[in-house]
């Protein structure tokens, strides 16, 4: 159980270290909400695990993937508002998800259940974290520039529509992973929280991609040791502890 | 292709969702000169000037660049976001260009140094744009783009700009091809110009193709306008104040 509970917050940090990352470009980008309405379309995926009995964590990656994919040729390919799109693909999954999950099963969907990540989960989960981080350090040149200036990042010869979608198909990843740690509903807060505080808090941009990455840290590692010795789900106590920090950065001045 | 053009344009046409945006344009542009495309808004211009950067897709007609063009293209928008935790000197530090050193190119576009380590939003929208032509600079471009910003970016601070890159231009030797919708630009720094209303309406020297008749035709009623609004731009303030985003 000890050693069980070991291997989960080692875990927790590398992928909470990939969301934290992650969530400074959904920042810069603003996507921050696109980023939260993907996190449901996992819901359908993850009720098609519970009735065939697999993995959940699959069939959520597999659900991500095709929102993933849906969302980036609405952008591309037609005339809709990507915003709309996204809200009533969001909805619908939620809906859909509630319709099939069981009940006993919908609430650990939506907030996480860390004691029923497995191991297999978490070698999966550590080792997508550590891609993500690399591949976001090894483009964090581009990824940048892509985020904050589109029209400048043409002079890395990288197609907009191409990065936009490599950049979905990271979200979709970061959401899989840590979906066991704090579930559907909650999974956003885990990349968007320690980027919007660290926005708050750094002047350089070095300074605030390691900061979000610590405080998201922090804040998880928080989370499932408070869940450890108290009944609060691991999810929602560091939710709370990552709004808390953001609140005390608000009083922060930035230089 | 003759070698003395670094552009030629022949025929080009783009459309978007079954619309024509530019049709049939046709023009070239030589080492040291400086193109002038005006028209009014909607016209189409930063659609061409897309549309020679190859990055749009349903394009028709030739555009061939000479082997030696070395491209710099300053985008119609840069907005900051107040709250992007990011200093001058990182930004430029993203360009993936290193042919000439940050501190040369800062120094061209006549910024102080200092202004490297301050955050990109702590800058006025004159040092923004400086920044941005520094960027540009990054890379020794023998031909720079320009997309005049149409909106948000007082007229003073545009003015101050335009001195600058014709005083670059005087300096490096560049060819440049300037979108603007201000004629005092096109009389003062163009060699060459051509007006665009989806077609090519007219080409050649300023002084030459844009009579009173090509100028109505151009923007209807709204040619005496541009001639008046260039009145406030003799004051000579220095720089601009904070772009509005």
């Amino acid at each position: 159980m000890t050693f069980d509970f070991t291997l989960i917050l080692l875990s927790g940090a590398v992928v909470a270290a990939a969301s934290g990352l992650v969530g400074s470009f959904l920042i810069l980008r603003r996507m921050t909400l696109l980023s939260d309405a993907l996190s449901h379309v996992a819901l359908p995926g993850i009720a098609l695990g519970i009735i065939f009995k697999f993995a959940p964590i699959w069939g959520g990656l597999l659900a991500l993937f095709v929102g993933t994919v849906l969302i980036w040729l609405i952008e591309t390919k037609t005339k809709l508002a990507t915003e709309s799109v996204t809200g009533v693909l969001f909805v619908t999954a939620l809906a859909l998800g509630a319709l099939l999950i069981p009940e006993q099963d919908l609430l650990e969907a939506f907030f996480g259940n860390v004691e029923k990540i497995t191991f297999d989960q978490i070698i999966f989960q550590t080792i997508i974290a550590i891609l993500i981080i690399a591949f976001v350090l090894k483009f964090l040149k581009p990824l940048t520039l892509f985020s904050i200036a589109p029209d400048l990042a043409t002079s890395f010869k990288i197609s907009p529509v191409k990065m936009q979608l490599l950049l979905l198909i990271v979200i979709a990843l970061t959401i899989t992973i840590g979906i066991g740690f704090v579930g559907v509903l909650l999974i956003s807060a885990l990349s968007i929280i320690p980027a919007a505080t660290a926005r708050n808090l750094g002047s350089r941009f070095k300074t605030f991609l390691m900061l979000s990455v610590v405080l998201a840290i922090a804040a998880l590692e928080a989370g499932l040791i408070i869940s450890k010795f108290t009944a609060v789900n691991p999810g929602v106590a560091s939710v709370l502890v990552s709004a808390f920090l953001f609140a005390l950065s608000l009083f922060v001045k930035r230089k | 292709m003759n070698q003395n053009y670094l552009l030629k344009v022949k025929n080009l046409s783009v459309q978007m969702d079954d619309h024509k945006i530019i049709d049939y344009v046709s023009f070239e542009v030589r080492p040291q000169e400086v193109l002038a495309v005006i028209g009014p808004n909607g016209a189409g211009k930063t659609v061409l000037l897309k549309a020679l950067l190859n990055l749009l897709p349903r394009t028709k007609g030739e555009v061939v660049w000479a082997p030696e063009a070395k491209i710099g293209y300053l985008p119609q928008r840069f907005h900051v976001d107040s709250y992007l935790p990011m200093r001058a000197k990182e930004f430029l530090n993203l360009s993936p260009a290193h042919s000439r050193s940050i501190e040369e190119a800062i120094e061209l576009v006549q910024l102080d140094k200092k202004l490297l380590n301050k955050n990109l939003a702590n800058l006025s929208g004159g040092e923004l744009q400086k920044i941005l032509i520094a960027w540009t600079l990054l890379d020794k471009p023998n031909i720079l783009l320009f997309d005049e910003p149409t909106e948000n970016v007082d007229v003073i601070g545009q003015a101050s700009i335009y001195t600058l890159l014709h005083q670059l231009q005087d300096v490096l030797g560049m060819a440049m091809i300037i979108i603007s919708h201000d004629l005092q630009v096109v009389y003062r720094y163009a060699s060459k110009v051509v007006c665009l209303n989806q077609k090519m309406l007219c080409e050649g020297l300023p002084h030459d193709v844009l009579t009173t008749q090509m100028l109505s035709e151009l923007y209807g009623d709204h040619a005496f306008f541009h001639h008046h609004h260039f009145d406030h731009r003799h004051l000579d303030h220095h720089d601009s104040g904070r772009k509005q985003t």
